[in-house]
């Protein structure tokens, strides 16, 4: 295939009306969250990109991120989004197996410029031999498949972070996408980090239809996250914020505060250092995010989420218990003592060589 | 080290080092001081009035006649912070779980807008007695390191503090951290400096009052 | 679903208007968009999702603006509705896909809407649909 369509000559082979894709156009810009008035930009921006192939690696991984976007349901801007691209490689979605699969992955690869998706983080201890397809490790795959690709977006907190294989001890060595090319293993290129466990499904094809769209990696943080989508915190965005100014908190999943929908932070929402859509995009169809259910935030979205203490302590509790507080105390008790005794010896040694001063020892 | 991983330290073995070091030194100190004892007074004690120990815990906390006057910033912005610190540590209520979690024990709190008030009014109680220390020779005179540390190790935590919640200079995360970080730093300077006084205040206004009432010396 | 009806769940919502403080942010919005569509003609859209709303605001806000006298459906990838409201000039609209789930919803300022209007691109192709169905009866 020379000339892939442009995503508009595709839409318009599926029979879809301008009107149609205006409609789409404005679905999209608040899908990615952009101003309204983007729409027409998107509308020009479509007419001129051509469909993109688009390879998707998983590693150590729980498919729960291709799960939660296979489950946003269809069709939606989302599936249309899906439609637009190529995905010429997926080892879950694909029909292929085995050989055949690896080999559309190799055929993908003949021509540079591809998009590179990876969910789940890369097991690099021992030579990488604790997670392989095909033969191959994630490592070796990783580093041949990022070679030519024009970009790597990380989906999901493992790929972008690391993740749950990460935690401690992390017996695989498991690393995200972006450490790797921090330590050298693989090629440098442009990195958009979609974390979250898993991610929103709109705010991954928010993110990839915006790349797709503009053909350029949309504006990061410093973690490398989409800061139209993780611009924000979760408690800064969170409808029961007023609740947190007013002072007004659920002290137990069922007490009156948490009937009554008051703040979750003192059950250890970890909204304030979390920086998500969950509050605004929402899950299950822009149904509700787990704050709205009565459940705190436990920061999924942030890295070493999971090395973070209780997802039930608050943000300002220890993480984990003072283990060296009884023996400081004791210590120190010990000390006082010791040089309490140590003090009272002086004293006395002080006493005893006190000798009565007489007129004679003044004129000394 | 990524600002997650410096809050998740902090919060973590950071404040467990910070707690340790700072019961030690604690309970080291006040075995030490309140051991020492003094030397018995043989001579006959005078009464007189309003001389005892707890007249002076009382009497010491008002300013002595004309010095309100003469030392207006002491007074009034040394109480200003003192009462503002109060509020910001005991009444907001991200604090109280922390002392709960600690302790056990909790009580309501503030709403975040007056938490907020009073952290602006400390930190500028606090930056009016810094600027009298310096601008007053005979303060300025009197003041070592050790003054303009442990007023940096306090101003630190409610500075980093109203950053964080006010969602300035630095993100959130890392200046919450950064926040803990500079608790953690008080904690474990406390029971070394001056500022161990939290411990030993009222009771060295006892012993003085006490001392100075055998004598007949209302102080 | 008989079980979870038991548990007596009330949100409560702070006294509105107050509440996320959104609402009056977007009311005002709107204000200054209708000062400015009379006076450039330029239109302006606010998306609806992308503000924090407390349950029940987005109830709110339909009920301050009202209903107007206009009310279209729009089947186009999906049904979409564009309402509007008693203030003219101002207009609801509700993107639904195939199986009805709300993709975005807008408050859009314009003396009519984009999507209402038929596109050129479109009304060119309709006119060699309509020649060629023209064509078609003079050849029968």
């Amino acid at each position: 295939m020379n000339r892939r369509p442009t995503i508009a000559e595709q839409l318009a082979r599926q029979g879809i009306s301008r009107r149609a894709f205006l409609k789409f156009c404005a679905a999209t810009a608040s899908l990615m969250a952009l101003p309204p008035g983007m729409a027409p930009a998107i509308a020009e921006a479509l007419g001129k990109i051509r469909r993109p192939s688009v390879i998707w690696l998983s590693f150590q991984e729980c498919t729960g991120c291709t799960e939660s976007l296979t489950r946003s349901h269809s069709p939606t801007v989302e599936s249309l989004i899906f439609d637009m691209i190529s995905l010429d490689y997926h080892h879950t979605l694909q029909a292929a197996s085995g050989e055949a699969a690896e080999h559309a992955r190799e055929e993908a690869m003949k021509e540079p410029g591809y998009l590179v998706l990876v969910d789940g983080s890369i097991p690099i201890k021992d030579g990488g031999i604790y997670s392989t397809i095909a033969g191959i490790s994630n490592l070796q795959m990783l580093k041949d498949t990022v070679e030519n690709a024009a970009a790597v977006v990380s989906i999901g907190t493992c790929a972008a972070f690391g993740g749950i294989p990460m935690a401690n001890p992390n017996p695989t060595g498991a690393a995200g996408v972006q450490a790797l090319m921090d330590q050298g293993l693989i090629a440098r290129k442009p990195v958009i980090n979609v974390p979250g466990c898993p991610p929103i499904p709109a705010v991954i094809t928010g993110v990839l239809a915006h790349y797709l769209t503009f053909g350029a990696i949309p504006p990061l943080d410093a973690l490398g996250r989409p800061l139209n989508f993780y611009g924000d915190s979760i408690h800064d965005r969170c409808y029961r914020r007023p609740f947190y100014d007013q002072g007004k908190f659920a002290k137990t999943f069922d007490d009156e505060g948490a009937r009554k929908g008051w703040c979750l932070f003192e059950l250890g929402c970890k909204g304030p250092t979390t920086h998500n859509a969950c509050a605004t995009t929402k899950w299950n169809d822009g149904t509700s995010f787990p704050i709205e259910s009565g459940h705190g935030c436990i920061g999924c979205s942030e890295p070493n989420f999971w090395d973070a203490g209780s997802f039930y302590k608050a943000l300002s509790a220890p993480a984990d218990p003072l283990s060296f507080a009884a023996g400081a105390a004791v210590a120190g008790a010990a000390v006082g003592v010791g040089m309490s005794f140590m003090n009272r010896a002086k004293k006395s040694s002080a006493k005893a060589a006190h000798e009565t001063a007489t007129l004679k020892d003044l004129e000394k | 080290m990524n600002e997650m991983e410096l809050l998740n330290w902090v919060r973590g073995p950071g404040l467990n080092i910070a707690v340790a070091v700072f019961l030690l030194g604690t309970i080291w100190r006040l075995f030490e001081i309140y051991s020492l004892g003094r030397k018995q007074d043989l001579s006959a004690p005078r009464n007189a009035a309003g001389a005892s120990g707890w007249h002076t815990v009382v009497r010491r906390s008002m300013p002595p006649p004309g010095m309100l006057k003469r030392s207006p910033v002491s007074y009034i912005s040394g109480y200003a912070f003192h009462i503002g610190l109060a509020i910001v540590v005991f009444l907001f209520a991200p604090h109280i779980v922390l002392i709960e979690n600690l302790i056990g024990l909790s009580w309501p709190a503030l709403p975040s807008q007056v938490v907020d008030l009073a952290a602006v009014v400390t930190m500028a109680a606090m930056v009016l007695v810094l600027v009298d220390r310096i601008n007053k020779p005979v303060k300025q005179f009197l003041s070592t390191f050790e003054d303009y540390f442990t007023w940096a190790v306090t101003f630190l935590p409610v500075l980093t503090g109203y950053l964080a919640v006010q969602h300035l200079l630095l993100p959130y995360t890392t200046m919450l951290a950064l926040h803990i970080l500079s608790v953690e730093i008080l904690l474990v300077v406390l029971p070394f400096t001056k500022l161990f006084h939290v411990f030993t205040l009222f009771a060295s206004r006892w012993y003085n009052g006490n001392a100075n009432a055998h004598k007949g010396v209302p102080v | 679903m008989s079980g979870l009806d038991n548990i007596p769940v009330n949100v409560e919502a702070p006294a509105m208007p107050f509440g996320s403080g959104n609402t009056g942010a977007i009311l005002a919005e709107l204000e200054t968009s209708l000062q400015t569509l009379l006076t450039s003609g330029k239109e302006h859209s606010i998306d609806l999702r992308s503000l924090p709303l407390l349950p029940g605001e987005l109830d709110y806000l339909r009920e301050r603006l009202g209903k107007g006298e206009v009310q279209v459906d729009v089947n186009a990838l999906g049904h979409s509705t564009v309402i509007e409201t008693a203030i003219r000039g101002v207009w609801w609209v509700t993107h639904r896909n195939a199986i009805d789930n709300v993709m975005a919803e807008f408050l859009e300022v314009s003396f009519c809407p984009d999507i209402i209007r038929a596109q050129r691109d479109d009304v060119r192709e309709s006119l060699e649909t309509l020649a060629a169905l023209l064509a078609g009866d003079n050849h029968s």
